[in-house]
């Protein structure tokens, strides 16, 4: 039935459904090309990903995939070149430089993988805490003060640290460190925590603390977690694990429980709006697929063959 | 942030801020005032060296008619409140004690001595109060007497006691004096100065003392003096018939005269010329003001402009210098800072609060470092010039400001990565052009400063000021730009060899990275300033013995107005402490047998020479003939009438006799050429204390004794050599300590940028020893390449700017142009900024030998 005038004109003047709807981040063939001194190196090649809130996500990709560069756009340190990068309905691109402060300030909070980067070595555990409340402004005086106050000694209670609160970080083990960077990154109750390799200088058991107490942060403050890693330990305990190849989203694999408890991990290949595939490279090197596949459509799924070899009829 | 806490945290590049702050602001502050202070006092002392007639300011009028005439000490005390009241504001000041008034007639012939005898009337407002009488009675009233038909005054007058016996007068007698318009004049009484030496005499010197003139073709001498008449004496006074000239002396408080109000004192004596001649209200003759302040002013002027030149060159570079290692340790101190602001930054602190922070710890680094140099510098005497006030505060905010925006930049994106492993880029087109437009514009500028040349009198010429600091930054870009072209020649020729440390130290010095932009800067200047202050004070020293030398053209000489005896020379040679004497005979000689005449010394010039030893003057040698100076040349043969006739073929040609002669008609003969000389001069080799002169003068009466040290310790006595002497040392100190403080700030700038590259090699199986010369080789080749570029544009510079910069007044008026290239000073700081670099190195290597490295490369990993 064609459709009246009246719908014509509602549908073009209403909203369209932007790429990813109202998920929490929105990356939407996410471009980014750093220039240094003649040299270029496009880090991001148009790279999608939608998180949606609360969600408790893990990157991982070689090293050099430009999983780092995706953090850095999404803590609002680094500016993207092109493409579309939206974090809880804010645009990346556009802001200005007052309100991507405000952004960082606000609404993300973010963990490096070095312990040492992460705190201030002259500040007690308490102390780089509420650096970002007071970084933040706000009114002063004695009841803000102690306000800030039992705000970082409430985060470093939830993330079993509380103990270290008048600790300097050389005082403390790396575990500790870290959960007192991730109490630092909570500190202006962010919706967003991004974390690189939080657990990459640590042992797998104090990996085990320091993941829980991002773990807790997601469940307990219902923040929205992204964690870079290499770490197999902890890709293999969020629900959702994007892999990144050359700049671009090349998987994902998700996790539910079966029905007898067991953990089922299906890995998928990410399609783009465009209809783009990155086949797996071992996939392709096993059928010795290169330059050009034959596609057929089928009525449940679309077949890829080598373009020399006919294909067969099941 | 705490700054307080950031503070503790960065201890030490603090402490190192505030000292480097407090330094320069005692220099800045300090060094202006001792060296404004040593101009006062030169203008002091040269004000007092003026005779007081000169100095002083004096309103004269000329009474030609009974209408113009003053009778009274009240009309004297009228104009002299009047004089006071239209005193240009500029000159009061100096004008603060009381003067005193004269009323003085000139050319008042005694009659009938045929214009041989002059006595001329004379009142002084003060006279009483200055003079003794010796004989006889002050003054008193006038008298009338009928001479030739007329009734004419009677003037009592008294006389110095000196003209008596001079001019044949006696206490008692009555002169007539004047050709037609006749005066009596008895005297009755003799005088003596209470004090001769007052400068109040100077004025009134034709009281104190007859004045000898021999009249042009006139053989005899015409005898002047003035006699002092009374208040009294002053009513019949008339400049009818008679030359009567008033006189109201202003004297100048020369203690009060300051160095900076001089340019506004000339227009001021000029003014009040102007302003007084307006009082003249149509007599005859006009008021004007006599004196010779403007033209002592000027040559003060003249001398001072030099010395501020060659200052404002020296304290500028100190100040930029000052400044570049300042900015050095803000840079330290900002790196330092880099990890808790790139943190801060990213967790949300705005541009202001990173930046503000940075600025505030530097603050308060470099704020109570400035008020304790401030404080400091008062106790530097010498005035409170604006500089005083003005270069704290500069120091101030330069480093604040670089400390607030270095770090606004470097923060201004929250992420800012730096790409080390990148080579350096291209220069733009638009900056090698800039660049090279500097380097022909400075060129250019001095090019034309050398053609052009420039008067000391004309003031400061900024010009002149501008050339250097061109010619500076024009050096620091071609070395900036040019230093890693040399380095990869020999990168090329190491690259071929075995050894790996020599072609990686290389590599890593030729790249050219903007670190190193900010030590060059800093080392370039403070080393060209240092040896241009180390070559000028060098000059100024050789100068100033040469001129010693050839005022006294002997270690010890004496001249005798009279012969001296064989017996007196002969105990000379006995002195104890003299080692050899030399006799000569000076005289005025008659050439030729007209009324030619020339000075000349008979003199053993072989025995001259031998007591001059490597003395900077010396003369030709002479066994027969004479030496001739350029006015006498192309004479062949000389005839000489010198106590006989003397027939003597030219030897040569001099410009000067050390010691004797340097202008006019003068020759050297040897002595031997005399039947019996005369000796009235002896040139003694010896040790010349205090004591042996005392001794040569005690055997000698009637010699004058003079040393050539003593020559040069006066020369170097003026206060204005002295503080341009001194003031360059300091700065010559102060930058060489400038600059090995660059060496050693820019090692630990770099350090831990080095720390991980050296550690990376290390894992490679680099050796401790090699990780050394690995360091070494690294640094040294930009401290030499600086170090060589500041030496040859410190040694350039008093040669570019020779024709500007005239330093006569400061060596005894001897041009000082013979930058004489002593080596020695340039050479070892070179070599100590060489040593501290390697020193340095090792350090640094030693230090990092401790850390393991692990932390170093974990630490340093910043991805």
């Amino acid at each position: 039935m064609n459709p009246t005038l009246s719908e014509l004109e509602a549908k073009a003047t209403g909203k369209k459904v932007a790429f990813g709807g109202d998920a929490h981040i929105v990356c939407d063939n996410l471009v980014r090309i750093y220039k240094t001194e003649g040299v270029e190196v496009v880090a991001l090649q148009g790279l999608d990903l939608v998180i949606d809130e609360g969600e408790l996500v893990a990157i991982v990709g070689a090293s050099g995939s430009g999983k780092s560069t995706l953090l850095n756009v999404l803590s609002g340190l680094d500016v993207p070149t092109a493409g579309v990068a939206r974090v809880a309905g804010m645009d990346l691109l556009s802001m200005n430089a007052r309100d991507r402060l405000r952004y960082r300030r606000s609404v993300v909070g973010f963990i490096w993988q070095q312990t040492a980067r992460n705190l201030l070595p002259y500040l007690t555990a308490r102390e780089n805490v509420e650096l970002p409340m007071k970084l933040a402004g706000g009114p002063s005086g004695a009841s803000r003060a102690r306000s800030r106050r039992e705000r970082a000694d409430e985060l470093l209670e939830l993330l079993g640290v509380a103990s270290c609160a008048n600790r300097k970080a050389p005082e403390m083990s790396g575990g500790q460190q870290q959960r007192v960077s991730i109490a630092v990154a909570l500190a202006n109750s962010p919706q967003l925590i991004l974390a690189d390799e939080p657990t990459g200088e640590l042992d797998s058991e104090t990996s085990e603390q320091v993941f829980d107490a991002l773990r807790t942060a997601n469940r307990e403050l219902g923040v929205t977690v992204v964690i870079v890693t290499h770490d197999p330990l902890v890709s293999e305990q969020v629900d959702r694990t994007v892999g990144i190849r050359d700049g671009r989203t090349s998987s994902e694999t998700l996790r539910r429980e079966g029905a007898e408890g067991q953990i089922i991990a299906e890995e998928y290949a990410v399609l783009d709006r465009v209809g783009r595939l990155q086949l797996p490279r071992d996939f392709m090197n096993a059928l010795e697929m290169e330059r050009r596949v034959r596609l057929e459509l089928e009525s449940d799924h679309i077949g890829v063959w080598p373009a020399r070899e006919e294909p067969s009829n099941d | 942030m705490r700054i307080w806490l950031l503070a503790r945290v960065h201890l030490g590049p603090v402490a190192v801020l505030f000292v480097l702050t407090l330094s320069a602001c005692l220099l800045v502050a300090g060094l202006p005032r001792a060296t404004q202070a040593a101009y006062d006092e030169a203008l002091r002392r040269a004000l007092s060296a003026t005779p007081a007639v000169q100095a002083d300011l004096t309103v004269a009028v000329e009474s030609r008619s009974p209408e113009e005439d003053l009778h009274e000490r009240a009309q004297f005390d009228s104009r002299d409140r009047l004089w006071r009241e239209i005193l240009p504001g500029e000159l009061r000041p100096l004008v603060t004690g009381a003067g005193h008034m004269s009323a003085k007639t000139t050319l008042t012939p005694i009659t009938g001595t045929g214009g041989k005898s002059y006595l001329n009337l004379g009142w002084l407002s003060d006279g009483e109060r200055r003079v003794d009488w010796v004989r006889g009675r002050a003054p008193g009233a006038p008298a009338t007497m009928r001479y030739e038909g007329k009734t004419i005054p009677v003037f009592e007058v008294g006389i110095v006691e000196e003209a008596l016996r001079e001019m044949g007068l006696g206490v008692g007698q009555t002169k007539m004096v004047g050709e037609h318009d006749y005066a009596a004049v008895t005297i009755v009484g003799a005088y003596r100065a209470k004090d001769p030496g007052d400068r109040y005499w100077s004025h009134n010197a034709d009281l104190l003392h007859v004045s000898k003139i021999q009249p042009p073709g006139g053989l005899d001498f015409e005898k002047h003096i003035t006699a002092l008449t009374s208040d009294a004496g002053l009513t019949v006074l008339s400049g009818e018939g008679r030359n009567l000239t008033y006189r109201w002396v202003l004297p100048i408080a020369t203690g009060a005269a300051n160095a900076l109000d001089v340019p506004g004192l000339r227009a001021a004596v000029a003014e009040f010329d102007r302003v007084v001649a307006l009082q003249s209200n149509g007599t005859a003759s006009p008021y004007h003001v006599e004196t010779g302040l403007p033209k002592v002013l000027g040559d003060f002027l003249a001398a001072l402009s030099t010395a501020q030149t060659v200052m404002y060159l020296v304290l500028g570079g100190l100040l930029a210098v000052a400044l570049g290692v300042i900015v050095l340790a803000v840079q330290l101190l900002a790196d330092r800072l880099d990890h808790a602001l790139t943190l801060a930054r990213a967790r949300g602190g705005s541009l202001r609060q990173v930046a503000g922070a940075a600025a505030a710890l530097t603050g308060l680094a470099v704020v109570p470092g400035a008020l304790a140099g401030y404080a400091l510098s008062y106790l530097v005497p010498g005035p409170v010039l604006p500089v005083v006030h003005v270069g704290p505060v500069i120091v101030v905010l330069a480093a604040v400001g670089f400390a607030a925006v270095r770090l606004a930049l470097a923060h201004r994106r929250p992420l800012h990565e730096r790409r080390d492993d990148v080579a350096a880029a291209r220069p733009s087109a638009k900056r090698v052009t800039l660049e090279v437009l500097v380097v022909v514009l400075a060129l250019v500028g001095a090019y034309l400063l050398r053609a052009r040349g420039l008067s000391a009198s004309a003031g400061q010429d900024p010009f002149l000021l501008v050339v250097p600091v061109a010619l500076t930054a024009a050096a620091a870009l071609i070395t900036l730009r040019c230093y890693p072209y040399p380095l990869r020649l020999f990168v090329r020729v190491a690259a071929r060899g075995r050894a790996a440390v020599a072609f990686l130290g290389l590599t890593r010095a030729a790249r050219a990275r903007s670190a190193s932009v900010l030590p060059v800067l800093i080392l370039l200047p403070a080393l060209a300033v240092s040896v241009f202050a180390a070559v000028i004070s060098d000059g100024i020293a050789g100068t100033q013995r040469l001129a010693s030398w050839q005022q006294v053209g002997a270690p010890i000489r004496m001249i005798s107005d009279i012969e001296i005896p064989a017996t007196a020379i002969e105990q000379v040679r006995r002195t104890p402490g003299v080692a050899q004497v030399v006799p000569a005979q000076t005289g005025r000689v008659q050439v030729g047998y007209g009324a030619e005449r020339a000075e000349a010394i008979a003199v053993d010039v072989a025995q001259w020479r031998s007591i001059l030893g490597d003395a900077p003057v010396g003369l030709p040698s002479l066994p027969d003939g004479a030496l001739v100076s350029p006015e006498l040349r192309g004479r062949g043969t000389l005839e000489l009438g010198w106590q006989s006739r003397l027939k003597l073929p030219t030897r040569g040609v001099i410009d000067s006799v050390p010691g004797f002669y340097a202008t006019g008609k003068f020759l050297v003969v040897p002595l031997s050429v005399q039947i019996r000389p005369a000796v009235n001069t002896l040139l003694i080799k010896g040790d010349a204390s205090d004591a042996t002169l005392t001794e040569l003068a005690r055997l000698v009466p009637s010699a004058t004794v003079e040393s050539q040290e003593r020559a040069l310790l006066a020369i170097r006595d003026d206060p204005l050599t002295g503080t341009v002497r001194s003031t360059l040392v300091v700065v010559t100190v102060a930058l060489a300590a400038y600059a090995l403080l660059a060496v050693v700030l820019s090692l630990v700038v770099g350090a831990a940028d080095r720390a991980r590259a050296v550690s990376f090699l290390r894992t490679l199986g680099l050796s401790h020893r090699q990780a050394q010369r690995l360091t070494v080789l690294e640094i040294l080749p930009m401290i030499l390449f600086t170090a060589l570029a500041g030496l040859g544009l410190g040694l350039g510079l008093p040669a570019a700017l020779g024709p500007g910069v005239d330093l006569s007044s400061y060596a005894g008026d001897l041009p000082v142009g013979d930058y004489s290239l002593d080596l020695f000073l340039p050479s070892a700081l070179t070599a100590g900024l060489a040593a501290v670099a390697v020193l340095g190195a090792y350090a640094h290597t030693a230090i990092s030998r401790r850390l393991s490295l692990g932390a170093v490369l974990r630490v340093g990993d910043l991805t």
